[in-house]
């Protein structure tokens, strides 16, 4: 035993601490809302009768599957979406491929309250601007579309949720280099083959790790179903969540409703196991590579269409809507010269008390939150995928938990947890940074899994046999390699914790407001002019770190340039 | 100081800092001189809450933020010394996180506002409320002292209404419907916009008072108008403003801010009757800062917080205050107001009466 103690590398005590760290994150909170699904409201005692109630009945048990088909249906639409895109920017030679690029990022920033109802002012079934356009057009007495349906919602969300797929995907070819599809050219397989056969298999992993992200950030969402949802006559998991926190509060039941969320969880993650089992996908070896553009002729004007068409959907509807309203004294009476306004932004820059501390929160937490949470999802991806530790499925799906649970009932486990003694955290900018972390902890994790798991051990194993020890080898070699797809993770999470609000609502404290919800607030109070203007305030800035961050990342280090 | 207290009008204030009699924090209200009227009873709460370093930490869910926040300054500004922590969310989470920190036994709450009255008298027979008798609670409206609970633990502090609200550009003030069994005329047939009884307290409240007056075939025959329904109250504001529905029962409050602003709106209170929403207060058990708490709640009655109020487009409790632009006077209007019985024991009935008839 002793002897077996004498060997443990330092770094298998920083891989404890970080498991220890993944409890205390995630754990710790899952299991304080385990707890109160078992226990009787009033009394504490132990009881089913919180299942019994949420699951004893059809309605109840309706939105559960109407949650199920309306993540599947997005993240289908999402994939259709974005492979193509990221195929596009990542591979090919296509033109404005910068302008695709900054289109996925402006539609993640926006936030989806905004691009909702850019969607019911284009779609709505009686005044959206499409159907008066085909009414007009056609003379038509039936209007042409209807934001308001299943389908309606599906769409909104997957243009809000796109850029999961399109970055990871994008990231992974970033990492494949040109030898296997050289190799089918030979044998003869044109480009398209090639593409098909080859290149997007290698990254299936990737997109599946997307695919499965989007359909558990679908089922998790709340806003856009509570927009259009609601008025399209759907219930699901997240309204109805929200209905049992109205008086009489049922928090218990609350939780227990929202416990077999985690059996999905799990049953995706053994899915995910058993689809990519057995098949390699290491594109990552030690003997070097290079990667070349595909020159895609007149068909790169095929896929610029593509990506000009994704734009449209799902930036210039919403922006229509945020850059309308935004200028607005009065978004209700459309467009004049005599309706322009500055005063919103005005109003938010130097009148209003809380706006200014709400962006500074906003980025100090999410920056914050970013960097922590893909530190350790590395670090636990690494230990999973090397399997440097036992249980390794079981961190995993520690890592991937707190995504699915719906935020507002994740957050009943961070007050219980974080707020009180012994941490003591209410109202600190700490408690909105562990709970942002923990919360997207399962897209670091996705990213760095999906990272690691390209890499061939066998640089690393060369590391060892010069004598490095495990952190030497993350140091010079993963680390290195994953620095685009690591940069790719810090962004998403950055971007969604500057989203967030599900958990935010309900862990704020007076010093601890952040956009999304004072964003939240506007949107109670219908107050759609401020709020379209300090969407476009949250968008500028954004962009703005997000191009300084990518500018010094530098360029892509496998790319051959012309003529080099 | 008098038992009756001291009258600051507007120039005798300005009279009173240029001598320098006043306070420097009154000086950074608002920019214009509060109507601030400190009893003596007022002055005793101060004082006792200055000596014990006190301070009064509010969980709100009805107002707006800037609203909450103005009344917290506007507090802090009128006794200086006293910090008032205003801590506004919406009222699920308001509540929720009440219960947890009574779970916890952390007594971060003093005082607590909240439109949802079942929850104050979950609290109240739970033993978690403060008795306390505020003194100002006889300026209010006789509607607002009536509704405010008989055995001492909770009192109106603010209100609302639910009226019909409509777009002026698809809608003429002559063809506006007059009361509310006018929704059900065919010419409004997907038109109308409504919110959701299980999302908004406002919508539940409305909904019981209809099925009081009309019974549950209201709602029925509603439902063959085809009403587009959202989940907050205020979402038929942004449904009317974007034109995609034309009527609906709305917030007199929020309608009329917007409409302040140039968009195509207007209210009309319904001859048969404008629902009348009271959100109330009460004091925390065992709350730390006692004193500090109960001047907090004196002041919520006061007449300084209700020009808040009517700056920021919510209703008065006083008939001193006048109304915010566009609202008539809540003395001359037929006002709806179910009991809290009827409320407590109509809204879930509602809800699942309400899911039956539209599904959502």
């Amino acid at each position: 035993m002793l002897r077996r103690l004498s060997v443990i590398e330092p770094a298998t005590l920083l891989w404890l601490l970080l498991v220890g760290a993944l409890v205390v994150l995630v754990a710790w909170p899952v299991a304080e809302l385990l707890v109160a699904s078992f226990t009787a409201p009033r009394t504490g005692a132990w009881t089913l009768s919180n299942y019994a109630a949420a699951y004893g009945r059809a309605r109840y048990v309706e939105a559960l599957f109407n949650s199920l088909y309306l993540g599947a249906a997005s993240a289908a639409i999402c994939a259709v979406l974005a492979v193509p895109m990221a195929w596009a920017c990542s591979r090919t030679d296509m033109p404005g491929r910068g302008f695709a690029w900054f289109t996925v990022l402006a539609a993640f920033i926006i936030p989806p309250y905004l691009g909702a109802v850019g969607w019911i002012l284009l779609a709505g079934p009686n005044s959206g601007w499409i159907n008066q356009a085909w009414v007009w057009l056609t003379g038509a007495e039936e209007s042409l579309v209807n934001v308001y349906t299943f389908w309606g919602m599906a769409i909104v969300i997957a243009l809000h949720s796109y850029p999961f797929i399109f970055i990871f995907t994008k990231s992974a070819l970033d990492l494949v280099n040109s030898e296997m599809e050289d190799a089918a050219n030979i044998l003869g397989a044109g480009t398209w083959t090639t593409t098909l056969k080859i290149t997007l298999p290698l990254v299936w992993p990737t997109i599946l790790a997307g695919i499965i992200l989007v359909f558990l950030e679908t089922i998790a969402l709340f806003g856009t179903p509570a927009i259009i949802g609601i008025p399209a006559r759907i219930n699901v998991v997240t309204t109805q969540l929200w209905q049992f926190f109205e008086h009489p509060v049922r928090a218990e039941v609350a939780a227990a409703y929202s416990m077999p969320l985690l059996l999905i969880t799990a049953g995706l993650i053994g899915l995910q196991k058993l689809m990519l089992n057995r098949k390699g996908y290491v594109s990552q070896t030690g003997k070097g590579g290079e990667r070349r553009m595909i020159k895609l002729g007149p068909w790169r004007w095929v896929l610029l269409a593509w990506c000009g068409f994704v734009c449209l959907l799902s930036v210039a509807a919403p922006m229509v809507a945020l850059v309308q309203a935004s200028f607005s004294r009065a978004w209700g009476r459309g467009f004049s010269l005599d309706n322009l306004t500055i005063k919103n932004y005005r109003y938010l820059l130097f009148e209003h008390d809380g706006a200014a501390l709400a962006v500074v929160n906003t980025f100090v937490f999410s920056a914050a939150a970013a960097t922590l949470a893909i530190f350790i999802a590395l670090a636990i991806a690494y230990v999973v995928k090397r399997k440097l530790l036992p249980m390794g499925g079981a961190l995993a799906f520690l890592c991937m938990a707190p995504f699915v649970i719906p935020g507002i009932v994740m957050a009943i486990g961070f007050y219980a947890a974080y707020a009180g003694p012994p941490l003591t955290l209410y109202g600190t900018a700490a408690m909105m940074i562990l709970a942002f972390t923990a919360r997207f902890l399962p897209i670091a994790y996705a990213n760095g899994s999906a990272g690691v798991q390209m890499i061939h051990p066998e640089m690393e194993e060369a590391v060892r046999i010069l004598g490095g020890g495990r952190l030497t080898a993350v140091k010079s070699v993963v680390i290195p390699l994953l620095k685009k797809a690591l940069l790719g993770g810090w962004l998403l999470v950055f971007i969604l914790a500057t989203r967030e609000l599900s958990a935010a609502i309900f862990l704020v404290g007076p010093e601890t407001r952040t956009i999304s919800v004072l964003l939240y607030d506007l949107s109670e109070e219908g107050n759609l002019e401020v709020l379209s203007a300090l969407g476009g305030i949250l968008l500028v800035i954004t962009l703005v770190f997000v191009g300084t961050g990518m500018k010094l990342i530098g360029r892509d280090f496998m790319l051959r340039r012309g003529g080099e | 100081m008098t038992d009756t207290g001291r009258r600051l009008d507007r120039r005798g204030f300005v009279g009173l800092t240029a001598g320098g009699l006043l306070l420097p924090g009154l000086v950074r209200a608002q920019g214009i001189a509060p109507a601030t009227e400190i009893s003596a009873h007022e002055r005793s709460l101060y004082d006792a809450a200055k000596k014990a370093n006190e301070s009064a930490t509010w969980y709100v869910s009805h107002y707006t933020s800037e609203t909450a926040e103005q009344i917290g300054r506007a507090f802090e500004a009128t006794y200086p010394g006293i910090k008032a922590n205003v801590v506004r969310t919406t009222a699920q989470v308001a509540y929720q996180r009440l219960t947890q920190d009574m779970r916890a036994r952390v007594r971060n709450c003093d005082v607590f506002s909240s439109t949802d009255i079942g929850q104050y008298t979950t609290l109240k027979t739970d033993g978690q409320l403060e008795k306390y008798q505020p003194q100002n609670l006889r300026f209010l409206f006789e509607t607002f002292q009536k509704a405010s609970d008989p055995d001492h633990f909770y009192w109106v502090t603010s209100a609302g209404t639910v009226l019909i609200n409509y777009n002026t550009r698809h809608v003429s003030a002559a063809d506006a419907p007059k009361k509310w069994t006018d929704l059900l005329d065919p010419k409004w047939r997907n038109r109308i916009a409504v919110g959701h009884p299980s999302f908004s307290g406002y919508v539940g409240n409305w909904v019981v008072a209809m099925r009081l007056a009309y019974g549950w075939d209201f709602f029925k025959a509603l439902e063959k108008n085809k009403p587009q329904i959202g989940r907050s109250i205020n979402d038929t504001v942004t449904m009317l403003n974007s034109g995609e529905r034309w009527v609906g029962a709305g917030p007199g409050a929020t309608t009329q801010n917007s409409a302040s602003k140039g968009n195509p709106l207007a209210i009309v209170y319904p001859e048969d009757g404008t629902l009348l929403m009271i959100a109330t207060t009460g004091i925390m058990k065992s709350t730390r800062n006692p004193n500090a708490a109960r001047l907090f709640v004196e002041f919520l009655m006061g007449k300084r917080t209700n020009e808040i109020h009517a700056a920021n487009f919510t209703d008065t409790t006083r008939p001193d205050v006048p109304p915010y632009p566009g609202a008539k006077d809540l003395a001359t209007v037929k006002l709806l107001r179910p009991t809290d019985a009827e409320i407590e024991k109509g809204i879930p009935e509602i809800r699942e009466l309400w899911r039956d008839t539209f599904g959502v």
